[in-house]
């Protein structure tokens, strides 16, 4: 081994003790017995000789901070004497692992780093514990997760996969179609010009409601109005800060929407689809709500029939030639990317309105 | 998305944690799990050990609405699954015989599957596919309630290392060549068979536990057995069994177990052991032993009494004794020997690590009362014998109490608890 001195294996000393810096650098001394209890301290002890002193300092692996340290070596302290009952470790282990839950992922990884299995074992445990029983939304808060998976990825995997690939295609395509339509209705929502158009649109739109849904007549006007009110004053206030930023981008949704090959059925309807939205700002946020098999229920009957419309193009193409199809779906997709990157590099806007086709 | 001021604490632990964590939740939870965030999507997919019960789905009165619901959720979470499987375990009176164990069966064959354990409900017995015999590297094989037959090509699971087999069907034969042919076997539970004769080769065999009509249990070539539990049901056929047999069964049981450190047997094994010829004569001596349980010991019969008195004189490091009688047995005819007790002196042998002696189930007969004055006599280091009456005999617990008292004890310190309910 190397030739520095070794207090640690002569014999007759005081308790030897093996150095450890952790990841701020400091460095401190352990009782060996206690370090060694660690597999991975053992390891560099044993065969790399490390430890022995100030210089030659154990490095441990980068996430143990002293803090970290510290709980580990009380747990190798209290568990390396070889006395103790196993009702004194586990009611040991039971108190130690009382901690909040952030510290615990922290010592669950840092236990794994020091390969100290029964550690990672008791804090595996203990997360799980925590986790059984919960609701999403309650452990989303406690660990911090980003919501950000979409309704439709919500839905349960183990439904959809029973499906047929094409129709799990369609799925995935309606809900990139959904989530376009609702990234260009809130677009053209804070352009000033689109005013007009949309107050013409909505009674066009509205008696072309009114003609396929007597019922919705009344509760869809008043509605429309006030959300057009509504928008209005955003903008005097502009409040938005989207007003500003996109103002620029208006003409672009316009050469967006034209050029879009899929999107022919939408060049007539552009004006009236920003109306359209206010009520599929309703559906949508039902549909969040709503349990997942009625989503294309909730939908408006004007989106829904847009949809119905693509979809059936869409499925008239897969059943004519599948494999080539795919390939034409996706290089569209891709080709509406490349467009958009062109069209505006910069705004996260832009961004969400790309079709995600990697996330599948 | 994003109102929460805090980094993810825990996507990003790595994958052996997570699967460590999701283990240990029940199956559906870590599903669920899922639809968290987009990095738990699909985290589940790769877990290697899947566990179901009937936890897994809504239970209500409808058997077969739950089987249904079972098998679909099963199928599912199975074709959605990525990577190998290593434990497979439906433990569930649900789950009933039907083609989808079949088709999980193949599945997981080919998914190098180690782990399988299947529990059906009452009805109809599963036949086992051939499949599973093509699953080379399964480690432990857990059944209830299914019929193998093995096709004539099988040689056997080269590393399986526990068999529990509980109510299946299976041809004598077959089973003994399951058995010698598994190499690695180190643990074997063989429950509620029919009139078996077994014979059991298991060189690395360690943890043996019988339960069923077995008419014979020969253990052939088990030199590392460590721990023995044999409980013998009774049949006439096999009673008449018992009065042909001319082998010593003590031996045959017994004879090749050097290592062996606990002993448990249940109902007629000491009968059985008894049948045969007299072993006295064989220097058999277990070293290991330190716990014996013997139930349902006939002390009307001598033979019986015997074995008992075999066994624990060749168990020099015996610790725990536990010995329950037997009142159900029709008492023998014969005068019992009251000098027996007399000649087997405190000289004789000592006991001398044996600390606990349980006794069970006593009427207070008169070789129980030796046996027990034998037992005080001859352990200089015991520490608490616990006796227990048998219900029954009410009226004679005054009487065993009386005759206790008077019993030299060997070791100072000796309790006697008597427990009278």
């Amino acid at each position: 081994m190397s030739e520095v001195d070794m207090p640690v294996i002569k014999p007759g000393m005081m308790k030897p003790y093996i150095w450890l810096q952790t990841s701020d650098g400091s460095t401190q001394q352990v009782e060996q017995e206690v370090a060694m209890f660690c597999p991975a301290i053992c390891y560099e002890v044993i065969q790399n000789g490390m430890g022995s002193s100030k210089n030659y300092a154990i490095s441990l692996p980068k996430r143990v901070n002293p803090a970290m340290l510290s709980l580990i070596l009380d747990y190798c302290r209290f568990h390396q004497v070889p006395g103790r009952s196993n009702k004194e470790r586990k009611s040991f282990d039971e108190k130690f692992i009382r901690m909040d839950t952030k510290r615990l992922c922290e010592l669950t990884s840092v236990a794994d780093n020091l390969q100290l299995k029964p550690l990672v074992d008791l804090s595996s445990r203990a997360l799980a514990r925590i986790i059984e029983g919960k609701n999403p939304e309650e452990i989303r808060e406690i660990f911090h997760l980003p919501d950000d998976l979409t309704e439709e990825e919500k839905l349960e995997p183990l439904r959809n996969m029973t499906d047929d690939p094409r129709i799990r295609l369609l799925n995935r395509l309606y809900a990139k179609k959904r989530k376009e339509l609702k990234e260009r209705e809130r677009l053209k929502n804070v352009q000033v010009e689109e005013e007009h158009i949309d107050e013409r649109s909505v009674d066009d739109l509205l008696s072309f409601i009114n003609g396929k849904n007597e019922d919705l007549k009344g509760v869809k006007t008043s509605k429309s109005k006030k959300k057009n009110r509504r928008r209005r004053d955003e903008e005097k206030n502009s409040s938005l800060n989207e007003a500003s930023e996109t103002n620029g981008k208006e003409s672009n949704g316009y050469d967006f929407v034209s050029q879009s090959p899929e999107a022919d059925g939408f060049q007539h309807r552009s004006g009236e689809t920003s109306n359209v939205q206010d009520m599929e700002d309703d559906s949508f946020s039902h549909r969040v709500e709503c349990d997942d098999g009625d989503i294309y229920d909730e939908i408006d009957p004007a989106l829904k029939e847009i949809i119905d419309r693509e979809v059936e193009d869409f499925a008239r193409r897969l059943n004519s030639d599948w494999p080539e199809r795919m390939q034409e779906i996706l290089s569209a997709g891709q080709e509406r990317m490349a467009m958009q990157s062109t069209i505006n590099g910069t705004g996260s806007l832009r961004q969400h309105a790309c079709p995600d086709l990697e996330h599948k | 998305m994003g109102d929460f001021s805090g980094a993810d604490l825990i996507s990003d632990l790595p994958q052996s944690i997570i699967e460590s964590i999701l283990t240990r939740l029940p199956i559906r939870d870590a599903i669920r799990m899922s639809i968290l965030s987009s990095k738990w999507r699909y985290k589940w997919t790769t877990l290697t050990q899947l566990v179901f019960d009937e936890k897994c789905v809504t239970l209500t009165n409808d058997g077969a609405a739950v089987l249904k619901s079972l098998l679909n959720f099963i199928t599912r979470v199975l074709f959605l699954h990525q990577g190998p499987i290593h434990k497979f375990q439906v433990w569930t009176s649900y789950l009933q015989s039907c083609p989808d164990i079949d088709q999980w069966i193949l599945f997981l064959s080919r998914n190098d599957i180690k782990e399988l354990a299947l529990e059906l409900g009452e009805g109809e017995w599963f036949r086992v596919p051939s499949c599973l015999y093509k699953c080379k590297k399964l480690t432990r094989l857990e059944l209830f309630r299914c019929e193998l037959e093995p096709p004539l090509t099988f040689k056997g699971f080269v590393s399986l290392k526990s068999l529990n087999l509980h109510q299946v069907l299976v041809a004598p034969d077959v089973i003994e060549n399951i058995i010698c042919s598994c190499p690695l076997l180190e643990s074997l539970s063989l429950s509620y068979f029919d009139s078996l004769a077994l014979n059991i080769r298991a060189p690395n065999l360690k943890y043996l536990y019988l339960e069923g009509e077995f008419k014979d249990i020969w253990l052939e070539d088990t030199p590392l057995l460590v721990d023995m539990s044999v409980a013998m049901y009774m049949t006439d056929d096999i009673a008449e069994h018992f009065e042909q047999s001319s082998s010593c069964n003590f031996v045959k049981c017994l004879g090749g177990v050097p290592q062996l450190e606990r002993l448990s047997g249940h109902i007629y094994f000491s009968k059985y052991l008894s049948i045969g010829n007299d072993p006295g004569i064989l220097p058999l001596t277990y070293n290991h032993l330190k716990t014996i349980e013997l139930n349902q010991v006939s002390f009307e019969d001598m033979k019986e009494i015997l074995v008992v008195l075999y066994l624990i004189t060749s168990s020099p490091n015996l610790v725990e004794l536990q010995i329950s009688g037997s009142s159900n047995t029709p008492a023998a005819t014969d005068v019992p020997d009251l000098e027996f007790w007399e000649k087997k002196g405190p000289s004789d042998c000592l006991f001398k690590r044996l600390k606990v002696v349980k006794i069970t189930d006593m009427s207070g007969v008169t070789h129980e009362m030796g046996f027990m004055k034998f037992l005080l006599g001859s352990s200089p280091v015991l520490e608490v014998m616990s006796i227990t009456p048998c219900v029954y005999v009410l009226e004679a617990q005054l009487n065993i109490l009386i005759e206790l008292v008077r019993f030299r004890r060997a070791s100072s310190q000796a309790e006697i608890v008597f427990c009278s309910d």
